[in-house]
């Protein structure tokens, strides 16, 4: 299961290069969004360029902000198999994947990262993803797919979830992109 | 079999005129085959797994951060470790650790270098504690920490040391720092740099970095190692708790963190990642990794109040109109403290110069890279100050590599301005300074260019020792001459 709330971009207002102040299930920290339609056209990714296979209808991208930010906390399961008592013994992995790109050979990027954190707010784990280079991209307007995964750390109770997306050079438009944000765990061993 | 010793090293190396090639990680040599080398050569470190030893930071009243990190092979891209280890960790009222007050388990992940950062609480106020942590079956060395105290005091005594550049000397002056009576430590930055190797050793340097300019997490980790290879970095660690922010070189010279495209902010990201992973850090988590919140303000006692800014995160670029040095946010945190400031001692931690400094009278300024280059919020900052009626001002500053001393004024071209702080700059632990000929000619020309500028000393190395009552605040500069000495 995603236990990223509107990882899609297809929940709440837009549909347009407008950016947006409010995102279904995330938190702006800074800037402004925007959740673009595949359809818009105007050089945005369309849905004929490189992207989530089963993609939905939109996508973020950083709006005009020079830097766009939303988190997104999430309180891992207290029960279940990959609950409280998996995680302390050592039973569970994360698996972080996103699709982020920009456009074509601008350096304006997308980067997602999870940060696990115990009760009190302590750092365990990290995971950082992109933001994807042009090179990477082959300077073509594309979002391409990154993943991390690794064991969730014993006493880890809450993950946050950071989108940033960043404007290099001029211009007004921030390019990041990113879509088919997702978070999810996995029980591993015996169900003990 | 990983045997090699320092005079087969180097004759294998000189016989290959390549001596700078084989310090230390020259092609085919394994991590351990490195990590040998980096000793033959003069590295050394803490028995494994604790090869890097421990430290403590942000000491509060009732708490302090433990830091550790993992590294059997200190100079691997990867450890040879589980993904996540349990590390046991102690803290005692004794140094023998027999009085133990607290203690306790802590995952120490593979995603974040194998570090762990320990936020210890409900420890007593202006106290003296020894910490150790255990994992593998083996202990790490004793680490002392210290609370901050409460209420009246005395006196606070501490050390600020900046610019640690391990190609250009050994740590004679963390050496030093280990064995004075501090408080606390504060670091003003430039705790590695990120450039590759410059020159042969030992021919051209007394030591150098162990490769090419690094730009990934993996290529951070193995430089913070190799720079904690210094057992003198390490036994000031282990001494007194620290403060930290940081500079340029931790991450790129003279780097705007908000400026650049993609690939720099991959960069950025893996050095604030490596930074945060191998340094006595209590995150803030108003944000989150790999953007580690370095500014904010902590007391000590009644007497002293510490606002460690970050110079590098939210800064734009330099020389524009409404550039910012601090970023918006910063800029009306630290204007919100200066309104609710208590009646104590004001030390800002300040990473690079926040006083004007021209190369001639009437010429322009020497370095945009610092607060020269950001004048109008220098200006907005420095006159908030003067208008909230905040006192007893100074300010601590690292970068150049040399020892100023500064009056600060809203208006550093109107002598009549009034002073409303003093600026004390320190020399380098070890980063190049310039030559005693430079200074015999350009120290009176920028004491010419710059009235408020009360005191030049450069060609020396070492740290600063800041002796604080409530009638007093006096600095000693603890610097050695010429090179930096063993």
């Amino acid at each position: 299961m995603n236990l990223v709330v509107n990882g899609n971009a297809e929940s709440g207002p837009g549909g347009s290069a407008e950016p947006v102040g409010k995102v279904t299930g995330w938190e702006v920290r800074d800037g402004a969004p925007a959740l673009i339609a595949y359809s818009l056209g105007g050089g945005y990714p369309t849905p004929a360029d490189p992207g989530p296979p089963a993609r939905g209808s939109r996508f973020f991208s950083g709006g005009n902000s020079p830097l766009t930010s939303l988190a997104q906390d999430i309180v891992l399961p207290a029960r279940g198999r990959t609950g409280r008592a998996h995680v302390d013994a050592g039973r569970v992995r994360y698996t972080l994947a996103g699709w982020l790109g920009g456009y074509a050979g601008q350096e304006d990027g997308a980067r997602l990262s999870v940060e696990f954190r115990d009760g009190r707010g302590t750092p365990l784990a990290l995971s950082v993803l992109g933001p994807v280079t042009a090179a990477e991209r082959q300077s073509r307007t594309a979002l391409v797919e990154r993943t991390a995964s690794a064991a969730v750390p014993p006493g880890a109770r809450t993950a946050r979830v950071l989108l940033v997306l960043t404007r290099s050079g001029g211009g007004t438009s921030n390019d990041g992109y990113a879509d088919a944000i997702s978070l999810t765990l996995t029980a591993t061993g015996g169900d003990k | 079999m990983t045997g090699l010793d320092r005079r087969d090293l180097l004759k294998a190396a000189g016989a290959a005129g390549a001596l700078n090639l084989a310090w230390p990680l020259s092609a085919g040599l394994s991590p351990a085959q490195a990590r040998e080398a980096a000793e033959a050569l003069g590295a050394d470190y803490d028995p494994a797994p604790f090869t890097l030893g421990v430290a403590s930071g942000d000491p509060q009243p009732h708490s302090v951060v433990l830091w550790t990190r993992l590294a059997p092979e200190p100079l691997a891209a990867e450890q040879r470790l589980p993904e996540i280890v349990e590390v046991e960790w102690v803290v005692a009222a004794d140094p023998r650790m027999r009085r133990v007050v607290a203690r306790g388990t802590v995952p120490a992940s593979a995603t974040l270098g194998h570090s762990v950062h320990v936020p210890v609480s409900g420890l007593s106020s202006g106290t003296r504690y020894w910490y150790a942590f255990k994992a593998l079956g083996r202990t790490s060395r004793t680490g002392r920490t210290k609370t901050a105290p409460v209420g009246d005091i005395a006196s606070v005594r501490f050390v600020a040391a900046n610019c640690q550049a391990f190609h250009d000397g050994f740590y004679a002056a963390h050496r030093g720092i280990a064995r004075e009576d501090v408080d606390f430590v504060l670091h003003l930055g430039d705790y590695i740099y990120e450039h590759g190797q410059v020159g042969g050793v030992p021919a051209d340097v007394v030591r150098d970095h162990e490769g090419p300019a690094v730009f990934t997490v993996a290529d951070y980790r193995r430089r913070h190692a190799l720079y904690k290879g210094d057992a003198s970095l390490r036994d000031a660690h282990a001494a007194h708790p620290w403060f930290l922010t940081w500079d340029d070189h931790e991450v790129a010279n003279d780097y705007s963190g908000t400026g650049g495209g993609a690939p720099f902010l991959q960069r950025r990201a893996a050095a604030y990642q490596a930074w945060y992973e191998n340094m006595p850090h209590r995150d803030a988590g108003t944000r989150s990794l790999p953007d580690p919140v370095i500014h904010r303000t902590r007391r000590w006692g009644g007497l002293l109040e510490l606002t460690i800014l970050d110079l590098r995160s939210y800064r734009s670029a330099q020389n524009l109109a409404d550039g910012t040095i601090l970023g918006a946010e910063q800029k009306s945190w630290l204007k919100r403290n200066v309104d609710g400031a208590p009646d104590s001692w004001h030390v800002w931690a300040n990473s690079i110069m926040l006083s004007q400094l021209r190369g001639r009278p009437g010429g322009p300024y020497m370095f945009t890279d610092q607060w020269d280059g950001f004048l109008a919020e220098r200006e907005e900052v420095l006159n908030h100050v003067h208008t909230s009626g905040l006192e007893d001002l100074v300010v601590v500053t690292g970068d150049w590599h040399s020892a100023f001393v500064d009056d600060i004024r809203p208006d550093f071209d109107d002598t009549s301005s009034p002073v409303i702080g003093t600026e004390f700059t320190a020399h380098s632990i070890t980063s190049g300074a310039y030559s005693a000929d430079w200074n015999r000619t350009n120290g009176p020309v920028m004491g010419a260019a710059n009235p408020h500028l009360k005191y030049f000393e450069g060609n020396r190395y070492g740290y600063d020792v800041y002796e604080v009552t409530p009638r007093r605040f006096n600095d000693s500069d603890n610097a050695a001459g010429g090179t930096s000495q063993r």
